[in-house]
């Protein structure tokens, strides 16, 4: 285990460079796509309020890409009708996923990588309306449960490079292709070990603006909040996907995500939304929230 | 010698292509099509004429076991065939060696709808899912109340080129069809599972009407539970 403490140790220097002062957590996700301050490529960049369209129309492009409501989230239509994330690592798959690449209008080539939904909580989570991930380019984010590292992929395509994700892994087996994952992603810092026991790796994690929690245990919400001590900011975000069987197999999906909504409260969690992964999942559900946010928040208003 | 021949520039001819007033007639027939046609035409000439000949020169006393073997059905002449030209077990492989062809199919089109499945997020169509928010206190309610009312999902793309429009719908198209098919090749697989379960040994009894507890148009059988050792 050598080698992910190495890599973690070298991205810790960089990271106080990169926290940068433009991460308010705004109420409204809509307008967000192409603030000033926000850093894209020229051509990429839409004015406010327009729709930013990503491929030339007239060129013989079979595919149309264009920018989801979430920032560094794609759509591709065309043989496809898919959300997508744009590959950080050109000409790569990592699960087999379908990649899609674009001529823009100057001859440069972009590629884009299929997010499928019925392997990816957080793609099932988006694709059923969720207002606000909170994680856009630029975000650090530390990813409980990484497994195979599929969703972790596109979490790393969707902050970028100046983003990074901590992805924790308890099963070395998984936590193999995690790390063969992170070898070609920079801004992937694979961390294989108990996501219970954060003092173990919290030299290898700085303060992170969101926590994704997707470990599938009983008692996932004292791991997220043992975690969210350590490493979350305060006023930052947590989304937690739960399965309803995974904790109380009697209960009805209802009852038990009730149950966990009222646990996080109780660990200074603010619930804000939750939606259900239908259809892609069965009694699955994702909530998000922010955490530790003063008195009378001021997040509506900003 | 030959390749020389090739390197003079020969004339290449054009083939007479069908007159567009006689476009109604098909393709205009060459003299090697009509070779063929010809030729396959005095051969069942030749046939015909043979039979006619055998016919004519029949004697009407002779015996033939074809007359106790063959006969007419519908008009349609139908021979006799082995009544037992497989064994219990031939037939019951044959069948296994069907049902397996069947499964393979079933699975192969799974695999490719779930291919399908895996580009095709139904952008536009309706959710079905739940999404709940959790207010604070009233106020807080009236304002995410008011903020969503504008949300209008996911952003349409306007002004989409037709081109792209059809090969999402086709694509959509491909994944129904694919379904159905699943679908019907699973019941075919349902029913041929079936009826080699009834030609096994083992006791059982068809169940009467008021015994089957959810009804189904097809039979429904009952096994003796028996002791395996
Ligand atoms: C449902 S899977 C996550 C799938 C992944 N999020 C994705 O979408 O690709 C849950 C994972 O959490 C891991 N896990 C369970 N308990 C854990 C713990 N205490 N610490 C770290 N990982 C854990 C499991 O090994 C498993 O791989």
């Amino acid at each position: 285990m050598a080698f992910p403490h190495l890599r973690t140790l070298m991205a810790l220097f960089t990271l106080p460079t990169i926290f940068f002062a433009g991460f308010v957590p705004r109420g409204r996700p809509g307008g967000i796509r192409g603030k000033p301050g926000f850093k894209c490529k020229p051509g990429l960049r839409g004015k406010p309020g327009s729709r930013v369209k990503l491929t030339g129309m007239k060129g013989g492009n079979k595919v149309v890409v264009e920018a989801h409501r979430h920032e560094g989230v794609f759509i591709a239509k065309g043989k496809e009708d898919a959300l997508c994330t744009r590959n950080l690592v050109p000409g790569e798959a990592v699960y087999n996923e379908k990649r899609i690449s674009v001529q823009n209008e100057d001859g440069t080539k972009v590629e884009y990588r299929v997010w499928n939904p019925f392997r990816s909580k957080l793609a099932a989570a988006i694709l059923g309306g969720v207002d606000n991930i909170w994680m856009k380019p630029g975000s650090k984010v530390l990813y409980l449960g990484a497994a195979s590292g599929t969703t972790v992929s596109h979490v790393s395509d969707l902050v970028g490079p100046t983003g990074v994700v901590y992805a924790v892994e308890f099963s070395p087996r998984s936590g193999r292709d995690l790390v063969n994952m992170a070898a070609k992603r920079t801004n992937v810092i694979p961390i294989i070990e108990d996501a219970r026991l954060p003092a173990r790796y919290r030299m290898l994690v700085g303060m992170v603006d969101v926590i994704f929690s997707d470990v599938a245990q009983p008692d996932q919400a004292r791991i997220l909040a043992l975690n969210a001590s350590y490493f979350l900011k305060s006023g930052g975000h947590f989304v937690i996907s739960i399965k309803a069987n995974c904790i109380d197999s009697t209960a009805t999906a209802e009852a038990v995500f009730a149950s966990e909504v009222k646990k996080l409260q109780a660990e200074q969690f603010k619930p804000m939304e939750q939606v259900t992964l239908e259809p892609f999942e069965r009694d699955h559900a994702c909530v998000v929230g922010a955490y530790r946010v003063p008195k009378k928040p001021k997040l509506a208003a900003s | 010698m030959s390749s020389l021949r090739n390197a003079v520039h020969r004339r290449a001819h054009k083939e007479r292509s069908q007159p567009k007033e006689r476009k109604r007639f098909g393709l205009l027939e060459k003299h090697k099509d009509y070779v063929v046609r010809a030729k396959a035409f005095h051969k069942k000439e030749d046939y015909l004429q043979k039979l006619k000949e055998k016919a004519a020169f029949r004697n009407p006393d002779e015996f033939y076991f074809k007359m106790i073997n063959s006969k007419t059905v519908n008009g349609v002449h139908k021979q006799a065939g082995e009544p037992n030209k497989y064994t219990q077990e031939e037939l019951l492989l044959m069948k296994s060696q069907d049902i397996g062809y069947i499964l393979q199919k079933i699975l192969s089109e799974k695999k490719k709808i779930e291919r399908l499945t895996a580009t095709l997020h139904s952008l536009d169509s309706q959710r079905s899912n739940k999404h709940v928010y959790y207010a604070e206190d009233r106020q807080d309610a009236k304002r995410i109340l008011s903020e969503t009312k504008s949300d209008g999902g996911l952003p349409a793309f306007e002004d989409l080129p037709e081109k792209i429009k059809r090969r999402t719908a086709a694509s959509y198209r491909e994944l129904e069809a694919r379904k159905n098919r699943a679908h019907d090749l699973e019941k075919v697989y349902n029913e041929m599972a079936m009826k080699q379960e009834l030609q096994k040994k083992g006791k059982k009894r068809k169940l009467r009407e008021d015994e089957i507890v959810c009804p189904t148009s097809k039979p429904v059988y009952k096994w003796r539970t028996e002791r395996k050792q």
